[in-house]
């Protein structure tokens, strides 16, 4: 009972941090109906460059972040603007931005290796020590990485009702034609949602390489989870997505602790399977 | 005009084929009879995944997944049970078509768009893991080695034959699928979806068809890889065997029945070029497939048609020319 507790407690933990991964594919996703698969070297991207501030130039924690999400953000925009705008106006732009995203994913991935090498990386930890409440043991890290996505997903979500910008984003998301007959600049708004996206995928990724470690070729494994949990949750909800990394968090726990580690991508591949066939529009999209 | 067109096509393939035929009787070096070997598995591939990216509009990125489950079934049948390799690529085509089939096929088909793409990455994603796990049977991270030749104690010429009849036989399966009543509904399904439907095409029964036929293709072509090279592990399954195929197809052109082969041809033999650059190979690779879904989306094929249009219509102004003055 207690190694079940605790299973599921590091399972939440996970999938709080697999949420904050999947969510710059559902914004993405939801706003330009692009999928990313280039996502988790952009993720790599941002732990990399916080890691470059953090232990090279040797600035404090939080500035090193700050600095590395500004970044991302012009990397999306730039993305967007040179790349994936063109070929939104193609015929077949569906599958031609998913080659392009995994020719540059794979791009970026060896130029990083080429940059930092491929020895494994860390980011510190925030605090050391645990925090311990009878049996349930875990890490004050854990718990402030939690804090983290929780407040960023408020604050996302906040964004999203109160601002212009997150309006018309969600404008946009609802009906492309509507939002440009009511003056949305789509442009605008498909470059910042990119911005934006990056932005939170590099924080997610600069999350999951304190909890787990950062090389050059992590981000794949990353990045699949991601998918497994967009398509889960409902390709473009937010909600759903968390709803959806908690379960998965929880679920990828409880196999590792009854079926070992080495069983966790079949069973990630089944449980895909398994929505597909029953629910294919997620737990909690609508739309199909 | 379109007499000439069809003309240099046929004698240049024809030529190619004369070449093919021949070229280890004219004393080719063993290692260029192994990248013509190469060749001929790897343009299966492409073929067959251009059957379903390009004509059948099926976004999958797991053939190689397909490559391997074939390859692995047709090997471990081969070297445990002493089968003939006759008799056990066939079942590893038929056992690749039925697994992917039932797992991919079925749920991700009906569905529109990116379903099928995630759904076939994350399977050919989750294969290697079984391999590792089940040691016993495939030999875990090591793979299977020494797997027996079509005919026992048959040398590289041979196994080069063996391989230019299944490619030839292959493609012209493909072909014929193309120009098929199953090619005309995707011709119909991607002109006017509505009017497809109307007409009473099945979209879904088409695609599975194309699905089943190109996965036990691919199959077939796995068997024929462990085969003719020896040994299969959970390293074909990688990022770079995926990238060189995704780089053939697009290098090529998708949705052209020529494009992929001669994409394939540029890739095999340009990526033992690109072995200079050592580990940058991986970043060129990507560059590659990046700037040309950028800035040429129609691939080799594109350039070859707007040279010969070009052409046509030179030869056309000089043979006019003189009949007006």
């Amino acid at each position: 009972m207690e190694t079940i507790i605790n299973i599921i407690i590091s399972g939440l933990i996970s999938g709080s941090l697999y949420a904050a991964m999947a969510l710059g594919l559902t914004i993405v996703y939801g706003v330009s109906r692009v999928f990313n698969f280039g996502h988790g070297v952009i993720a790599i991207i941002g732990a990399y460059i916080t890691w470059f501030m953090l232990d090279v130039a040797g600035i404090g924690f939080v500035p090193s972040v700050l600095i590395s999400m500004g970044l991302m953000f012009l990397f999306g925009v730039g993305m967007y603007q040179f790349a994936i705008n063109p070929l939104l106006k193609k015929p077949n732009w569906e599958f031609s931005t998913v080659l392009f995203m995994l020719g540059a994913g794979i791009l970026f991935e060896n130029v990083i290796l080429q940059i930092f090498g491929p020895r494994v990386k860390s980011i510190p930890l925030f605090v050391e020590g645990s925090l311990k409440l009878g049996f349930v043991q875990i890490n004050w890290h854990e718990l402030i990485l939690i804090g983290i996505v929780v407040v960023s997903v408020i604050l996302l979500s906040l964004f999203f009702k109160y601002t212009r910008m997150g309006q018309a984003m969600r404008a946009v998301a609802q009906s492309i034609t509507g939002a440009r007959v009511v003056g949305i600049d789509i442009n605008k708004i498909f470059s910042y949602t990119f911005g934006l996206a990056f932005v939170v995928t590099g924080l997610s990724g600069i999350l999951l390489s304190t909890k787990y470690f950062l090389n050059p070729h992590i981000g794949w494994e990353w990045m699949i989870k991601g998918f497994v949990i967009t398509t889960f949750g409902g390709l473009g909800s937010t909600s759903g997505t968390i709803y959806a990394a908690i379960i998965l968090g929880v679920v990828e726990a409880l196999a590792t602790l009854y079926f070992g580690a080495i069983w966790v991508w079949p069973i990630w591949f089944a449980m895909f399977m398994i929505v597909l066939l029953i629910r294919p529009q997620g737990i909690a999209g609508g739309r199909l | 005009m379109s007499k000439i067109k069809l003309n240099w096509r046929i004698i240049f393939l024809g030529l190619v084929l004369v070449f093919l035929l021949v070229y280890p009787l004219l004393g080719a070096s063993s290692y260029m009879r192994h990248l013509f070997i190469l060749f001929f598995i790897w343009a299966i591939v492409a073929a067959n995944w251009n059957l379903l990216m390009g004509y059948a509009g099926i976004t999958s990125l797991g053939n190689i997944g397909f490559l391997a489950i074939g390859g692995y079934v047709s090997g471990i049948l081969a070297k445990t049970f002493d089968l003939s390799p006759w008799l056990t690529i066939p079942i590893g085509g038929l056992v690749t078509c039925i697994l992917v089939t039932v797992f991919l096929g079925l749920p991700a088909l009906r569905l529109s768009g990116i379903y099928i793409a995630l759904l076939s990455l994350i399977f050919a994603d989750s294969l290697p893991s079984i391999l590792t796990q089940t040691r016993d049977i495939t030999g875990g991270a090591m793979g299977l080695h020494a797997i027996p030749p079509f005919f026992p104690g048959m040398d590289k010429t041979g196994v080069y034959y063996v391989c230019l009849g299944f490619f030839l036989l292959i493609l012209y399966i493909v072909y014929r699928i193309i120009n098929s009543s199953t090619g005309l509904a995707f011709v119909a399904l991607r002109d006017s979806e509505n009017f497809a439907y109307c007409l009473g095409v099945n979209k879904f029964r088409e695609r599975l068809k194309v699905f089943a036929l190109a996965s036990f293709l691919t199959g077939v072509a796995g068997g024929v890889y462990v085969h003719a090279l020896g040994d299969i592990s959970p390293s074909t399954l990688g990022i770079e065997p995926f990238l060189l195929a995704i780089a053939m197809i697009e290098l090529g052109g998708v949705g052209t029945f020529a494009g992929p082969i001669l994409g394939t041809a540029v890739i095999v033999f340009g990526n033992e070029f690109l072995r200079l650059a050592g580990t940058l190979r991986l970043a060129l690779l990507g560059a590659l497939i990046c700037v040309i879904i950028l800035f040429y989306p129609g691939g080799v094929m594109q350039l070859v048609n707007q040279a010969e249009a070009r052409i046509t219509r030179l030869v056309g102004k000089r043979k006019r020319s003189p009949a007006k003055g």
